[in-house]
Protein backbone atom coordinates (compact mmCIF):
# COMPACT_ATOMS: atom_id res chain seq x y z
CA UNK A 1 0.00 0.00 0.00
CA UNK A 2 1.02 3.37 -0.60
CA UNK A 3 1.94 5.29 2.59
CA UNK A 4 -1.10 7.61 2.73
CA UNK A 5 -3.25 4.64 1.78
CA UNK A 6 -1.26 2.45 5.36
CA UNK A 7 -2.52 5.59 6.88
CA UNK A 8 -5.85 5.93 5.56
CA UNK A 9 -6.04 2.49 6.92
CA UNK A 10 -4.65 3.31 10.34
CA UNK A 11 -6.83 5.99 10.58
CA UNK A 12 -10.11 3.73 9.89
CA UNK A 13 -9.06 1.18 12.25
CA UNK A 14 -8.85 4.07 15.18
CA UNK A 15 -11.96 5.25 14.03
CA UNK A 16 -13.91 1.58 14.39
CA UNK A 17 -12.07 1.19 17.90
CA UNK A 18 -13.37 4.54 18.99
CA UNK A 19 -16.72 3.38 17.52
CA UNK A 20 -16.97 6.75 15.39
CA UNK A 21 -18.68 6.75 12.76
CA UNK A 22 -17.63 9.60 10.75
CA UNK A 23 -17.87 10.60 7.00
CA UNK A 24 -18.02 13.17 4.78
CA UNK A 25 -16.08 16.71 5.32
CA UNK A 26 -15.56 15.74 9.04
CA UNK A 27 -14.37 12.31 8.23
CA UNK A 28 -11.37 14.59 5.79
CA UNK A 29 -10.99 16.92 8.68
CA UNK A 30 -10.38 14.77 10.91
CA UNK A 31 -7.62 12.35 9.22
CA UNK A 32 -5.57 15.68 8.45
CA UNK A 33 -5.71 16.86 11.84
CA UNK A 34 -4.77 13.25 13.25
CA UNK A 35 -2.11 12.89 11.04
CA UNK A 36 -0.66 16.29 11.49
CA UNK A 37 -0.26 15.89 15.06
CA UNK A 38 0.79 11.86 14.44
CA UNK A 39 4.41 13.30 15.11
CA UNK A 40 3.73 14.22 18.52
CA UNK A 41 2.26 11.31 19.46
CA UNK A 42 4.79 8.88 18.21
CA UNK A 43 6.67 11.13 20.42
CA UNK A 44 5.03 9.96 23.81
CA UNK A 45 5.09 6.54 22.80
CA UNK A 46 9.05 6.53 22.17
CA UNK A 47 9.39 8.87 25.67
CA UNK A 48 10.13 6.12 28.33
CA UNK A 49 9.04 7.36 32.27
CA UNK A 50 10.78 5.65 34.95
CA UNK A 51 9.92 3.07 37.52
CA UNK A 52 9.37 5.87 39.84
CA UNK A 53 7.05 7.62 37.40
CA UNK A 54 3.70 6.42 39.05
CA UNK A 55 0.44 7.62 36.34
CA UNK A 56 -0.17 11.30 37.61
CA UNK A 57 -3.68 11.06 40.23
CA UNK B 1 -28.06 61.33 27.74
CA UNK B 2 -24.49 61.83 29.22
CA UNK B 3 -23.81 59.01 32.18
CA UNK B 4 -21.80 61.56 34.53
CA UNK B 5 -19.97 58.53 35.70
CA UNK B 6 -17.92 57.29 32.66
CA UNK B 7 -14.55 58.60 33.68
CA UNK B 8 -14.89 55.64 35.77
CA UNK B 9 -14.44 53.07 32.61
CA UNK B 10 -11.18 54.14 32.11
CA UNK B 11 -9.78 52.96 36.06
CA UNK B 12 -8.76 49.81 36.92
CA UNK B 13 -10.93 47.79 39.90
CA UNK B 14 -8.86 49.35 42.67
CA UNK B 15 -10.05 52.86 41.13
CA UNK B 16 -13.09 52.19 41.09
CA UNK B 17 -13.07 50.65 44.26
CA UNK B 18 -11.43 53.28 45.99
CA UNK B 19 -13.80 55.81 43.94
CA UNK B 20 -16.65 53.79 46.03
CA UNK B 21 -14.98 53.68 48.99
CA UNK B 22 -14.74 57.24 48.95
CA UNK B 23 -18.20 57.88 48.18
CA UNK B 24 -16.75 59.65 44.91
CA UNK B 25 -19.42 57.63 42.95
CA UNK B 26 -22.34 55.33 43.57
CA UNK B 27 -22.46 52.04 42.70
CA UNK B 28 -25.52 52.60 40.43
CA UNK B 29 -23.61 55.46 39.03
CA UNK B 30 -20.92 52.65 38.13
CA UNK B 31 -22.94 50.16 36.88
CA UNK B 32 -24.88 52.97 34.66
CA UNK B 33 -21.19 54.00 33.35
CA UNK B 34 -20.82 50.28 32.31
CA UNK B 35 -23.82 49.40 31.08
CA UNK B 36 -23.97 52.38 28.74
CA UNK B 37 -20.29 51.75 27.74
CA UNK B 38 -21.52 48.18 26.71
CA UNK B 39 -24.42 49.82 25.09
CA UNK B 40 -22.38 52.42 22.69
CA UNK B 41 -19.25 49.68 21.32
CA UNK B 42 -20.00 45.96 22.51
CA UNK B 43 -22.01 45.78 18.86
CA UNK B 44 -18.81 46.20 17.61
CA UNK B 45 -16.46 44.34 20.54
CA UNK B 46 -19.20 41.31 20.84
CA UNK B 47 -17.59 40.55 24.55
CA UNK B 48 -21.37 39.77 25.75
CA UNK B 49 -23.72 37.20 25.14
CA UNK B 50 -26.00 38.43 28.38
CA UNK B 51 -26.11 41.88 29.74
CA UNK B 52 -28.01 41.71 33.15
CA UNK B 53 -28.70 45.21 33.30
CA UNK B 54 -31.74 44.88 35.93
CA UNK B 55 -30.53 42.24 38.09
CA UNK B 56 -27.20 44.38 38.11
CA UNK B 57 -28.62 47.73 39.05
CA UNK B 58 -30.45 46.08 41.62
CA UNK B 59 -27.47 44.76 43.45
CA UNK B 60 -26.04 47.98 42.93
CA UNK B 61 -28.99 49.83 44.70
CA UNK B 62 -28.69 47.50 47.80
CA UNK B 63 -24.55 47.79 47.40
CA UNK B 64 -25.08 51.66 48.22
CA UNK B 65 -27.82 51.01 50.58
CA UNK B 66 -25.76 48.90 52.57
CA UNK B 67 -22.73 51.43 52.24
CA UNK B 68 -25.01 54.07 53.11
CA UNK B 69 -26.07 52.37 56.65
CA UNK B 70 -22.26 52.32 57.40
CA UNK B 71 -21.73 48.42 56.34
CA UNK B 72 -18.60 47.96 53.03
CA UNK B 73 -17.96 44.47 52.93
CA UNK B 74 -14.45 45.26 51.38
CA UNK B 75 -12.43 46.01 48.20
CA UNK B 76 -15.24 44.38 45.92
CA UNK B 77 -18.43 46.14 47.47
CA UNK B 78 -20.49 47.67 44.67
CA UNK B 79 -17.83 47.06 41.61
CA UNK B 80 -19.21 45.41 38.74
CA UNK B 81 -17.55 42.30 37.32
CA UNK B 82 -18.61 39.94 34.41
CA UNK B 83 -18.36 36.12 34.07
CA UNK B 84 -17.07 34.16 31.30
CA UNK B 85 -20.77 31.98 30.38
CA UNK B 86 -19.33 29.01 31.80
CA UNK B 87 -19.77 30.23 35.04
CA UNK B 88 -23.18 29.68 36.86
CA UNK B 89 -25.54 32.62 37.65
CA UNK B 90 -28.91 31.24 39.10
CA UNK B 91 -31.64 32.18 36.51
CA UNK B 92 -29.48 33.64 33.95
CA UNK B 93 -29.15 31.54 30.57
CA UNK B 94 -25.50 29.98 30.70
CA UNK B 95 -24.53 28.61 27.05
CA UNK B 96 -20.78 27.88 27.07
CA UNK B 97 -20.79 29.80 24.03
CA UNK B 98 -22.76 26.98 22.27
CA UNK B 99 -25.66 26.53 20.30
CA UNK B 100 -25.80 23.44 22.28
CA UNK B 101 -26.47 25.24 25.56
CA UNK B 102 -28.49 28.23 23.54
CA UNK B 103 -31.51 27.59 26.51
CA UNK B 104 -29.38 26.61 29.45
CA UNK B 105 -30.73 27.99 32.92
CA UNK B 106 -28.81 27.20 35.75
CA UNK B 107 -30.71 26.46 38.78
CA UNK B 108 -28.19 27.72 41.30
CA UNK B 109 -25.27 30.06 41.56
CA UNK B 110 -21.47 28.96 40.85
CA UNK B 111 -19.17 28.45 43.94
CA UNK B 112 -17.79 31.44 42.87
CA UNK B 113 -20.57 33.77 41.97
CA UNK B 114 -21.46 32.97 45.33
CA UNK B 115 -18.26 34.35 46.73
CA UNK B 116 -18.71 37.42 44.67
CA UNK B 117 -21.92 37.86 45.86
CA UNK B 118 -20.95 37.84 49.18
CA UNK B 119 -18.07 40.12 48.44
CA UNK B 120 -21.10 42.85 47.68
CA UNK B 121 -19.98 42.43 43.80
CA UNK B 122 -22.26 43.44 41.40
CA UNK B 123 -22.44 41.03 38.46
CA UNK B 124 -23.09 43.11 35.23
CA UNK B 125 -23.43 39.64 32.52
CA UNK B 126 -21.96 36.65 30.85
CA UNK B 127 -19.04 37.17 28.57
CA UNK B 128 -18.23 35.64 25.60
CA UNK B 129 -15.93 32.59 24.86
CA UNK B 130 -15.13 29.85 22.45
CA UNK B 131 -17.34 27.39 22.12
CA UNK B 132 -17.27 25.01 25.58
CA UNK B 133 -13.75 26.73 26.06
CA UNK B 134 -12.39 24.54 23.39
CA UNK B 135 -13.66 25.84 19.94
CA UNK B 136 -11.80 28.66 17.56
CA UNK B 137 -12.37 32.66 17.50
CA UNK B 138 -15.91 33.12 15.63
CA UNK B 139 -16.84 36.37 14.02
CA UNK B 140 -20.45 35.08 13.21
CA UNK B 141 -22.95 32.66 14.21
CA UNK B 142 -25.29 32.84 17.22
CA UNK B 143 -22.10 33.31 19.70
CA UNK B 144 -19.35 35.41 18.16
CA UNK B 145 -16.46 35.33 20.29
CA UNK B 146 -15.32 38.93 20.45
CA UNK B 147 -12.77 41.56 18.65
CA UNK B 148 -9.76 42.75 20.33
CA UNK B 149 -10.00 46.40 21.77
CA UNK B 150 -6.69 47.04 20.52
CA UNK B 151 -7.66 46.41 17.00
CA UNK B 152 -11.00 44.94 16.51
CA UNK B 153 -9.71 42.86 12.94
CA UNK B 154 -7.66 41.04 14.97
CA UNK B 155 -8.89 38.14 18.11
CA UNK B 156 -8.74 38.51 21.64
CA UNK B 157 -7.40 34.95 21.79
CA UNK B 158 -9.63 32.41 24.00
CA UNK B 159 -11.38 30.81 25.69
CA UNK B 160 -12.10 33.46 27.89
CA UNK B 161 -12.73 35.84 24.63
CA UNK B 162 -15.22 37.90 26.38
CA UNK B 163 -13.65 38.02 29.56
CA UNK B 164 -10.28 39.55 27.92
CA UNK B 165 -12.33 42.31 25.59
CA UNK B 166 -14.56 43.25 28.65
CA UNK B 167 -11.96 44.04 30.96
CA UNK B 168 -9.51 45.78 28.77
CA UNK B 169 -11.92 47.98 26.91
CA UNK B 170 -13.33 48.84 30.20
CA UNK B 171 -16.66 47.21 29.76
CA UNK B 172 -16.56 45.81 33.44
CA UNK B 173 -13.85 46.28 36.08
CA UNK B 174 -12.88 42.88 36.06
CA UNK B 175 -13.79 39.88 35.22
CA UNK B 176 -13.42 36.17 35.72
CA UNK B 177 -12.30 33.45 32.91
CA UNK B 178 -11.42 30.06 33.07
CA UNK B 179 -7.94 28.04 31.97
CA UNK B 180 -7.35 24.84 30.18
CA UNK B 181 -4.83 25.31 28.00
CA UNK B 182 -4.05 29.22 28.51
CA UNK B 183 -8.14 30.39 28.49
CA UNK B 184 -7.16 32.92 30.74
CA UNK B 185 -3.38 34.17 30.31
CA UNK B 186 -3.88 34.10 26.37
CA UNK B 187 -6.58 36.03 25.79
CA UNK B 188 -4.83 38.58 29.11
CA UNK B 189 -1.46 38.47 26.94
CA UNK B 190 -3.51 39.88 23.67
CA UNK B 191 -5.71 42.28 25.38
CA UNK B 192 -3.13 43.74 27.63
CA UNK B 193 -4.11 42.38 30.87
CA UNK B 194 -3.33 40.93 34.05
CA UNK B 195 -4.63 37.06 34.02
CA UNK B 196 -4.30 34.62 36.71
CA UNK B 197 -4.58 31.18 36.22
CA UNK B 198 -4.40 30.17 40.54
CA UNK B 199 -3.50 26.97 41.77
CA UNK B 200 -5.32 24.01 40.86
CA UNK B 201 -8.09 23.49 43.45
CA UNK B 202 -7.54 26.99 44.96
CA UNK B 203 -10.69 28.23 43.01
CA UNK B 204 -13.50 25.98 43.46
CA UNK B 205 -15.01 24.93 39.66
CA UNK B 206 -18.53 24.30 40.90
CA UNK B 207 -21.13 25.41 39.13
CA UNK B 208 -18.79 26.41 36.11
CA UNK B 209 -18.76 24.14 32.81
CA UNK B 210 -16.18 21.74 32.67
CA UNK B 211 -13.99 21.09 29.67
CA UNK B 212 -11.20 18.66 31.44
CA UNK B 213 -11.85 18.02 34.80
CA UNK B 214 -8.06 17.87 36.01
CA UNK B 215 -6.94 21.12 33.94
CA UNK B 216 -9.60 23.53 34.68
CA UNK B 217 -8.68 26.63 36.75
CA UNK B 218 -11.13 29.36 37.43
CA UNK B 219 -9.44 32.96 37.78
CA UNK B 220 -9.14 36.45 37.45
CA UNK B 221 -8.55 38.41 34.48
CA UNK B 222 -8.02 42.19 35.18
CA UNK B 223 -6.35 45.73 34.47
CA UNK B 224 -3.49 45.52 37.19
CA UNK B 225 -1.93 43.16 39.41
CA UNK B 226 -3.49 44.64 42.95
CA UNK B 227 -7.01 43.93 41.42
CA UNK B 228 -6.42 40.49 40.32
CA UNK B 229 -5.17 39.60 44.37
CA UNK B 230 -8.15 41.33 45.02
CA UNK B 231 -10.54 38.68 42.75
CA UNK B 232 -8.25 36.10 43.80
CA UNK B 233 -9.30 36.68 47.55
CA UNK B 234 -12.68 36.85 47.40
CA UNK B 235 -13.19 33.52 45.28
CA UNK B 236 -10.25 31.15 46.59
CA UNK B 237 -11.55 29.15 49.10
CA UNK B 238 -12.92 25.41 50.18
CA UNK B 239 -15.83 24.24 48.51
CA UNK B 240 -17.03 20.79 49.67
CA UNK B 241 -18.50 20.37 46.61
CA UNK B 242 -15.46 20.13 44.44
CA UNK B 243 -13.35 16.97 44.86
CA UNK B 244 -10.42 18.55 43.98
CA UNK B 245 -10.95 21.73 45.78
CA UNK B 246 -8.21 22.45 48.24
CA UNK B 247 -9.12 22.29 52.08
CA UNK B 248 -5.73 24.89 53.22
CA UNK B 249 -6.21 28.33 54.69
CA UNK B 250 -5.96 30.82 51.64
CA UNK B 251 -3.41 33.58 52.78
CA UNK B 252 -3.97 37.34 52.43
CA UNK B 253 -2.87 37.90 48.69
CA UNK B 254 -2.36 41.76 49.34
CA UNK B 255 0.10 41.48 52.76
CA UNK B 256 2.69 40.77 50.54
CA UNK B 257 1.85 42.23 47.62
CA UNK B 258 4.28 45.62 47.77
CA UNK B 259 7.28 43.52 48.82
CA UNK B 260 9.46 43.87 45.96
CA UNK B 261 11.62 41.51 43.43
CA UNK B 262 14.38 42.23 45.89
CA UNK B 263 16.24 38.80 46.91
CA UNK B 264 14.08 36.72 44.71
CA UNK B 265 15.26 34.29 42.38
CA UNK B 266 13.68 33.69 38.57
CA UNK B 267 14.39 30.94 37.21
CA UNK B 268 14.40 31.78 33.00
CA UNK B 269 13.47 29.04 30.49
CA UNK B 270 15.48 30.24 27.93
CA UNK B 271 15.76 27.04 25.96
CA UNK B 272 11.97 26.34 25.59
CA UNK B 273 10.50 29.56 25.20
CA UNK B 274 13.14 32.05 24.51
CA UNK B 275 15.07 29.99 22.04
CA UNK B 276 12.36 29.35 20.10
CA UNK B 277 12.24 30.03 16.71
CA UNK B 278 8.88 30.48 16.36
CA UNK B 279 8.60 33.40 19.31
CA UNK B 280 7.63 36.71 17.66
CA UNK B 281 11.27 38.74 17.53
CA UNK B 282 9.00 41.74 19.63
CA UNK B 283 8.51 39.60 22.24
CA UNK B 284 11.09 38.16 22.65
CA UNK B 285 12.78 41.62 23.05
CA UNK B 286 9.66 43.08 25.39
CA UNK B 287 10.26 40.05 27.37
CA UNK B 288 14.02 40.05 27.72
CA UNK B 289 13.78 43.67 28.55
CA UNK B 290 11.13 42.84 31.52
CA UNK B 291 13.45 40.20 32.70
CA UNK B 292 15.89 43.55 32.75
CA UNK B 293 13.79 45.32 34.89
CA UNK B 294 13.18 42.82 37.71
CA UNK B 295 16.80 42.29 37.65
CA UNK B 296 17.25 46.04 38.41
CA UNK B 297 14.27 45.49 40.82
CA UNK B 298 16.88 43.62 43.14
CA UNK B 299 15.69 39.66 41.50
CA UNK B 300 18.48 37.66 40.51
CA UNK B 301 18.10 35.95 37.25
CA UNK B 302 19.47 32.47 36.24
CA UNK B 303 18.68 30.50 32.88
CA UNK B 304 16.95 27.11 34.03
CA UNK B 305 15.26 23.74 31.74
CA UNK B 306 13.43 20.86 31.98
CA UNK B 307 13.87 18.75 29.42
CA UNK B 308 10.51 17.24 29.36
CA UNK B 309 9.17 20.09 28.19
CA UNK B 310 9.50 19.14 24.66
CA UNK B 311 6.98 16.31 25.11
CA UNK B 312 4.44 18.52 27.36
CA UNK B 313 2.27 19.55 23.75
CA UNK B 314 2.02 15.24 23.44
CA UNK B 315 0.67 14.84 26.96
CA UNK B 316 -1.67 17.77 27.12
CA UNK B 317 -3.62 16.57 24.16
CA UNK B 318 -4.31 13.49 25.65
CA UNK B 319 -6.11 15.22 27.85
CA UNK B 320 -8.80 15.78 24.59
CA UNK B 321 -10.16 12.23 26.13
CA UNK B 322 -11.56 13.75 29.11
CA UNK B 323 -13.06 16.51 26.81
CA UNK B 324 -14.51 14.01 24.43
CA UNK B 325 -15.57 11.69 27.41
CA UNK B 326 -17.89 15.17 28.73
CA UNK B 327 -19.08 16.05 25.74
CA UNK B 328 -19.77 12.12 24.27
CA UNK B 329 -23.48 11.58 24.64
CA UNK B 330 -24.14 15.42 23.08
CA UNK B 331 -21.69 14.92 20.24
CA UNK B 332 -23.43 11.59 19.64
CA UNK B 333 -27.16 12.97 20.20
CA UNK B 334 -26.50 16.07 18.02
CA UNK B 335 -23.33 16.85 16.34
CA UNK B 336 -24.66 19.09 13.98
CA UNK B 337 -25.58 22.32 17.27
CA UNK B 338 -21.20 22.24 17.60
CA UNK B 339 -19.30 24.38 15.35
CA UNK B 340 -16.97 22.01 13.36
CA UNK B 341 -13.69 23.45 14.36
CA UNK B 342 -14.68 22.53 17.90
CA UNK B 343 -16.64 19.04 16.73
CA UNK B 344 -13.76 18.13 14.95
CA UNK B 345 -11.46 18.55 17.89
CA UNK B 346 -13.53 16.66 20.27
CA UNK B 347 -13.29 13.68 18.02
CA UNK B 348 -9.72 13.97 18.52
CA UNK B 349 -10.40 12.99 22.02
CA UNK B 350 -12.11 9.76 21.09
CA UNK B 351 -8.92 8.53 19.72
CA UNK B 352 -7.00 8.66 22.41
CA UNK B 353 -6.24 4.86 23.71
CA UNK B 354 -5.97 3.95 26.77
CA UNK B 355 -2.12 3.18 26.79
CA UNK B 356 -1.44 6.31 25.78
CA UNK B 357 -3.28 8.26 28.15
CA UNK B 358 -1.66 6.41 30.92
CA UNK B 359 1.71 7.09 28.98
CA UNK B 360 1.01 10.73 29.43
CA UNK B 361 -0.30 10.73 33.18
CA UNK B 362 3.01 8.81 33.81
CA UNK B 363 5.27 11.16 31.58
CA UNK B 364 3.03 14.10 33.69
CA UNK B 365 4.25 12.99 36.66
CA UNK B 366 8.14 13.51 35.28
CA UNK B 367 7.12 16.87 34.44
CA UNK B 368 6.20 17.18 37.83
CA UNK B 369 9.23 16.19 39.22
CA UNK B 370 11.44 18.10 36.90
CA UNK B 371 9.69 21.78 37.73
CA UNK B 372 9.77 20.51 41.43
CA UNK B 373 13.11 20.06 41.52
CA UNK B 374 13.79 24.03 39.56
CA UNK B 375 11.54 25.18 41.87
CA UNK B 376 13.73 24.15 44.64
CA UNK B 377 16.25 26.19 43.46
CA UNK B 378 14.10 29.41 42.47
CA UNK B 379 11.47 31.27 43.92
CA UNK B 380 9.40 31.32 40.61
CA UNK B 381 9.77 30.24 36.72
CA UNK B 382 9.67 33.42 34.56
CA UNK B 383 9.60 33.71 30.02
CA UNK B 384 7.45 35.08 27.16
CA UNK B 385 3.96 35.28 28.26
CA UNK B 386 3.02 34.16 24.37
CA UNK B 387 4.73 33.33 20.89
CA UNK B 388 3.31 36.37 19.41
CA UNK B 389 0.99 39.40 19.35
CA UNK B 390 -2.83 39.01 18.56
CA UNK B 391 -3.69 37.47 14.94
CA UNK B 392 -6.10 38.35 12.78
CA UNK B 393 -9.24 36.97 12.05
CA UNK B 394 -8.03 35.27 9.05
CA UNK B 395 -5.12 34.15 10.09
CA UNK B 396 -5.99 31.82 12.36
CA UNK B 397 -6.32 27.88 11.73
CA UNK B 398 -8.87 25.80 12.01
CA UNK B 399 -7.23 22.84 11.47
CA UNK B 400 -5.12 22.53 14.66
CA UNK B 401 -5.88 20.34 17.60
CA UNK B 402 -3.21 22.94 19.72
CA UNK B 403 -2.41 26.34 18.08
CA UNK B 404 1.95 25.72 18.53
CA UNK B 405 2.09 29.06 20.75
CA UNK B 406 0.09 27.16 23.41
CA UNK B 407 3.33 25.75 24.29
CA UNK B 408 4.09 29.20 26.75
CA UNK B 409 0.32 28.33 28.72
CA UNK B 410 -0.58 24.46 28.73
CA UNK B 411 2.65 22.64 30.23
CA UNK B 412 1.63 24.53 33.33
CA UNK B 413 -2.15 23.36 33.44
CA UNK B 414 -0.54 20.02 33.44
CA UNK B 415 1.26 20.52 36.71
CA UNK B 416 -1.64 23.12 38.41
CA UNK B 417 0.71 25.44 39.11
CA UNK B 418 0.17 28.98 39.45
CA UNK B 419 0.86 31.23 36.97
CA UNK B 420 0.25 34.89 35.77
CA UNK B 421 0.58 36.82 32.55
CA UNK B 422 1.52 40.62 32.99
CA UNK B 423 1.62 43.77 30.43
CA UNK B 424 5.18 44.38 29.13
CA UNK B 425 5.02 46.17 26.13
CA UNK B 426 3.59 47.17 22.81
CA UNK B 427 4.23 45.89 19.30
CA UNK B 428 5.37 48.75 17.04
CA UNK B 429 2.06 48.18 15.45
CA UNK B 430 0.31 48.84 19.53
CA UNK B 431 -0.44 45.32 20.34
CA UNK B 432 0.10 44.45 23.67
CA UNK B 433 2.97 41.92 24.68
CA UNK B 434 3.21 39.69 28.15
CA UNK B 435 5.80 37.82 30.52
CA UNK B 436 4.53 35.12 32.36
CA UNK B 437 5.10 34.30 35.92
CA UNK B 438 5.01 30.49 37.31
CA UNK B 439 5.36 29.55 40.88
CA UNK B 440 5.14 26.88 43.23
CA UNK B 441 1.94 25.11 44.00
CA UNK B 442 0.13 26.87 46.48
CA UNK B 443 2.85 29.91 46.07
CA UNK B 444 -0.01 32.19 44.58
CA UNK B 445 1.32 35.21 46.55
CA UNK B 446 4.77 34.97 45.68
CA UNK B 447 3.67 34.76 41.46
CA UNK B 448 1.63 37.61 42.55
CA UNK B 449 4.13 39.45 44.15
CA UNK B 450 6.83 39.45 41.86
CA UNK B 451 4.24 40.53 38.98
CA UNK B 452 3.75 43.56 41.18
CA UNK B 453 7.21 44.39 41.23
CA UNK B 454 7.63 44.62 37.79
CA UNK B 455 4.12 46.35 37.08
CA UNK B 456 4.94 48.96 39.78
CA UNK B 457 8.46 49.66 37.96
CA UNK B 458 6.76 50.28 34.41
CA UNK B 459 3.72 51.49 33.19
CA UNK B 460 2.38 49.18 30.11
CA UNK B 461 -1.01 48.64 32.39
CA UNK B 462 -1.88 52.03 32.38
CA UNK B 463 -2.19 52.01 28.92
CA UNK B 464 -6.14 51.53 27.66
CA UNK B 465 -7.26 50.95 23.92
CA UNK B 466 -8.96 54.08 22.13
CA UNK B 467 -12.77 53.36 21.74
CA UNK B 468 -11.91 56.03 18.52
CA UNK B 469 -10.98 52.60 16.54
CA UNK B 470 -14.06 50.48 17.46
CA UNK B 471 -15.67 50.62 14.56
CA UNK B 472 -15.76 48.26 11.55
CA UNK B 473 -14.77 48.19 7.97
Amino acid sequence: MAPDMDLRARFDAELAAAGLNITGRDYDLLFLMWKEHLPQREALRAAAPAQEDEPWR
Amino acid sequence: MAVSASWVCDLDLRGVSEALAAGKVSSVDVTEAYLDRIARHDGVLRSYITVMGEAARARARAADAEQSAGRRRGHLHGVPIALKDLIAVAGVRMTGGSEMLADHIPARDAFVTERLHAAGAVILGKLTMHEFAFGRPAVDGPFPTGRNPWDVRRAPAGSSSGSGVAAAAGLCAGALGSDTGGSIRGPAAMCGLVGHKPTYGLVSRGGVLAMDWSLDHVGPMTRSVWDSAVLLQAIAGHDPADTSSLAAPVPDYLAHLEDGARGLKLGLLRRFYVDWPGLDAEVRAAALAAFDVLTREGATVQDVDAPILDLTGAIWTCFLAEMYEYHREMARRAPEKYREGTRVRLYMGALVSAQDFLRAQRLRMRFKREIDALLGTVDVLVFPGQAGPAQRFEDISSLEVMAPGSRYTSPWNLLGLPAVSVPAGFTRAGLPVSIQIVGRMGDDATVLRVARAYERATDWHKRRPDPAGWKLG
